[in-house]
């Protein structure tokens, strides 16, 4: 055990092995750390005394400063920093063992401190009159240094059981002697806590300030802000968001690196601009001048607070060479731009050159908006530095100008940019985008109306959309989930799963909602992809060269989507009634239809529309509110114009269907709009192109009989007004009705255009 | 403008005499300094002004520090239109005066009023009590 490694040969060595085998099964570390061998000194005790030591060793070099208060002080409080141990060791010499058993084992392992102890206890026993005067001890101390080797044995002869392990332990650490100031070093080669202290390093005392050199107190560094721990959180910045820049630091002259506080000394800092005004002013002609650029002064005149601090400023901020100590004489003064800094506040120091005074020359990054809105920003600009030139002067004479610095406001300016970085800034910002969209266009119309050029428009880049993907902490090796949650990962606090009900009847009522759910469900989906291709031209405009291939196959894409959700299955490329039924039967889904129709090529959409003409007795039973379905009007009729006569003769006959159907067709207002708008674009066909294939087979001439039948057959009353007529069907009906009929005909559609 | 171009930022009125209106009802008048993201802002050589009627009077007040969001309105003072106010500045005590008794008068009215609603059976609450929340 190395416990026994002392160098001690009087230690009853008896008296220790019985402890020893008493302690036999106590675990060593344990021990070592709670109990005997523990070391138990005060630490602040310690560091005090080291430190005295420091001063002390540069008190001894000049010898001459009396220590009288710090004798006092060791007699009079037995912990707080000590003096060397050896004066006391010295004053009693070999004797006191009793006194400096006692010691050490009361105050503990130091051999510093037991020394300190014995000092007193043998003031105490030998004399109980106040200590000898500073200047005897004085030589004491200073001899002390020579005989440090003496005094430790002295020491260690009579050391504590407690004493021996501390030091055994930190001997089994193994720390080196480490070279040390020559006046401590004796002393520190065998106390091994001192060594810690080498290896560490003596945290120095922050050096007090004296009364001639005023420390400016804008350049202290402020203690490091502590932050929370990491795990799980949002990451951690060095220095918390709201932080303002760290204004430029000057060489740190003296920087304490284990003082918390740094504490720097300005270094000299050259001046950038050429005063305006001569090197040295008295105290009147710089008051003057001061006053004149802030028109009124909010002082009154009696009081001039602000001078005075001026000439403080001076006295702190003369940059080469000494301070000028406590003079209102004629302060240097460096003047310029920012060379005033005034003693309150905390004006970040000046190092290097600064940029001009901020008339326009600089260019911030307006890439993320509307080149109109550049433009005329920079328009504006340019009225303004004409303005700005004249009253430039005035502010050059403004002491306290530019406190805030460029750097700063580049920051403040660059944390509002922030808010206005987009990705996406048709989503962000609609408004805006498009009101310059519709500036520009006008400004095109009218500029250039001679021109029918196309101008490409240049949209600028938007910041490209970064996408983090948040990983939670994991814990390898862990059993279960472990309580890590932050704002980005709240942990789900029960695991719920979901079980469905095999409840018959539930299951029947349930169905009629699951199936107008689905229906909205696919309604939604299909307006999801409806809103993309809506946005296509927008998007493909915007996108560059390289990914519009892209963009455009995504389009493609997505129509063809679209149509799939209409189809019946995926070879059969007819329109499915039933599907179309149920999203027609929706409101949401006949809006749906209508903006999609002009998507969809033609021959889809064609389709779609006999689907529509096929089921509309059925869709216009569920459309009470004949409103709704009166949205589809002008995207049918734009397909019907793009129809072919074959396509529109089967498109009538679906109209007309079952018997029965048409009827009905023409109790809707849709549906009589429907109708009127495919004979329209039949007798726009007749009419228009002789070669039609119109009249190639009889079915189209069948058809408008049989329609023109119906419309005469059917009472006014359930004839329901449509849309709006359009002009050509009389000159239509004219050529397959009767005179007669044609009169009929023609009043009953007045009658009902009449209605309207 | 020339930081944040089609927006409105402080920057540019950096340095500049400024009038600030706050929630509480002060006017205050200085120089802006300083600015941050919030609107906070730094006034130096600042004066209270208090207004009664066609009369001011100026407190110094020295260096403000204002949260933001106690700002109500500021904007910038032009020198030269200052020079040419109609508003005639008084001494402090006299501006102090004015305004005791100007709030006394308002407090009476109000009184009289609230005691006439009471008479006749009505309660109006009290509208600056709303800005607490």
């Amino acid at each position: 055990m190395f416990r026994f490694q002392s160098l001690d040969e009087d230690c009853t060595l008896e008296e220790e092995e019985g402890l020893v085998e008493e302690e036999d099964e106590i675990d060593q570390f344990n021990d070592d750390t709670f109990g005997a061998g523990a070391i138990d000194d005060d630490w602040q005790e310690e560091h005090a005394r080291l430190a005295e030591l420091d001063e002390r060793d540069k008190d001894a070099a000049s010898m001459h400063l009396p220590a009288s208060t710090s004798q006092d002080s060791l007699t009079k409080t037995p912990a707080p920093p000590p003096s060397a141990p050896p004066p006391g060791l010295e004053d009693q010499g070999g004797g006191g063992d009793l006194a400096e058993s006692l010691a050490r084992l009361i105050l503990g392992a130091d051999p510093a401190i037991a020394g300190v102890g014995t000092v007193k206890m043998s003031d105490r026993v030998a004399q109980p009159q106040p200590p000898p005067s500073g200047l005897q001890l004085q030589p004491h101390s200073l001899l002390s240094y020579q005989q440090q080797s003496q005094s430790q044995h002295l020491l260690h002869r009579g050391t504590a059981p407690m004493q021996m392990n501390s030091r055994s332990i930190w001997e089994s650490v193994g720390f080196g002697p480490v070279s040390v100031t020559p006046g401590l070093a004796p002393h520190m080669e065998d106390s091994s806590l001192a060594s810690i202290m080498k290896e560490v390093g003596l945290p120095k005392k922050p050096a007090t300030m004296r009364s001639d050199e005023r420390r400016d107190l804008s350049e202290r560094v402020p203690p490091p802000r502590s932050c929370s721990p990491v795990i799980g959180s949002p990451p951690v910045r060095a220095a918390p968001i709201g932080t303002p820049p760290k204004p430029p630091m000057s060489h740190p002259l003296n920087q304490q690196i284990h003082c918390p506080t740094a504490v720097h000394v300005r270094a000299p800092v050259q001046h950038r601009y050429p005063p305006p005004y001569p090197e040295r002013l008295s105290p009147n002609t710089l008051l003057n001048i001061a006053n004149s650029p802030l028109c009124r002064p909010p002082f009154p005149a009696g009081v001039g607070p602000v001078l005075s601090q001026i000439q403080r400023a001076q006295l702190l901020n003369s940059q080469v060479g000494p301070f000028p100590r406590g003079a209102p004489a004629p302060p240097l003064l460096h003047s310029g731009g920012g060379g005033f800094r005034p003693f309150f506040g905390q004006p970040p120091p000046r190092v290097g050159p600064l940029p001009p005074p901020n008339h326009g020359s600089i260019r911030h990054n307006t890439t993320h908006l509307h080149p109109q809105h550049r433009r005329l920003l920079t328009q504006r600009l340019q009225n303004r530095s004409d303005r700005g030139g004249r009253t430039g002067e005035h502010r050059n004479r403004d002491p306290y100008s530019n406190l805030m610095t460029q750097r700063e406001k580049d920051w403040v300016a660059r944390i509002q940019m922030m808010q206005l970085q987009s990705t996406d800034p048709y989503l962000d910002d609609y408004y805006y985008q498009n009101y310059y969209e519709k500036m520009e266009k006008r400004q095109e119309t009218e500029r250039d109306s001679s021109k029918k050029e196309h101008t490409t428009k240049l949209i600028t880049p938007q910041v490209a959309k970064l996408e983090h993907t948040y990983r939670p902490v994991q814990f390898a090796g862990s059993l279960g989930k472990l309580t890590v949650s932050s704002v980005n990962n709240p942990r789900k606090m029960i695991d719920a799963v979901v079980t469905s009900r095999t409840d018959d009847e539930e299951k029947r009522e349930k169905q009629v909602w699951n199936k107008r759910r689905q229906i909205l469900y696919t309604v939604e989906k299909m307006y999801s992809l409806l809103l993309e291709v809506q946005d296509f031209e927008k998007k493909f405009i915007q996108t560059p060269e390289e990914q519009r291939d892209a963009l455009l196959e995504q389009h493609k894409s997505h129509t063809v989507q679209l149509y799939n959700t209409l189809r019946e299955r995926e070879w059969d490329d007819r329109v499915s009634d039933e599907q179309c039924l149920m999203i027609m039967s929706v409101r949401k889904g006949k809006r749906l239809v209508s903006r999609l129709l002009p998507f969809l090529p033609q021959p889809q959409a064609a389709a779609v529309i006999m689907a529509i003409a096929r089921n509309l007795p059925a869709l216009a039973k569920k459309d009470k509110q004949d409103q709704v379905l009166c949205w589809l009007v002008e995207p049918v009729a734009a397909v019907i114009q793009s129809m072919s006569s074959s396509a529109l003769t089967d498109l009538l006959q679906e109209l007309q269907g079952s018997e029965g159907q048409l009827p009905r067709v023409l109790q809707n207002k849709f549906g009589v709009t429907l109708l009127y708008l495919i004979l329209s674009e039949g007798e726009r066909m007749q009419s228009s192109d002789t070669n039609c294939q119109l009249m190639d087979d009889n079915r189209w001439t069948e058809l408008v009989f049989s329609v023109t039948r119906k419309l005469l057959e059917v009472p006014p009353a359930s004839l329901s007004p449509p849309l709006f007529t359009p002009p050509n069907l009389l000159s239509l009906f004219s050529r397959y009705v009767d005179r007669q009929r044609l009169e009929q005909l023609q009043e009953k559609l007045q009658i009902s255009a009449l209605s309207r | 403008m020339n930081y944040m171009p089609g927006t409105a930022s402080l920057i540019e009125d950096i340095d500049k005499k400024h009038l600030v209106l706050l929630r509480d009802g002060r006017t205050l008048i200085g120089f802006l300094r300083s600015i941050d993201q919030f609107a906070n802002l730094v006034l130096h050589q600042t004066v209270e002004r208090i207004h009664v009627g066609k009369k001011y009077g100026d407190i110094p007040r020295g260096i403000f520090i204002v949260r933001g969001e106690n700002v109500v309105l500021l904007g910038e003072i032009d020198l030269e239109k200052e020079s040419e106010t109609v508003l005639q500045q008084v001494s402090i005590e006299e501006i102090l005066e004015e305004q005791r008794s100007q709030q006394q008068a308002k407090q009476e009215a109000e009184k009289a009023k609230t005691q006439a609603l009471k008479d006749r059976g009505l309660s109006i609450p009290r509208v600056d009590m709303l800005d607490e929340y």
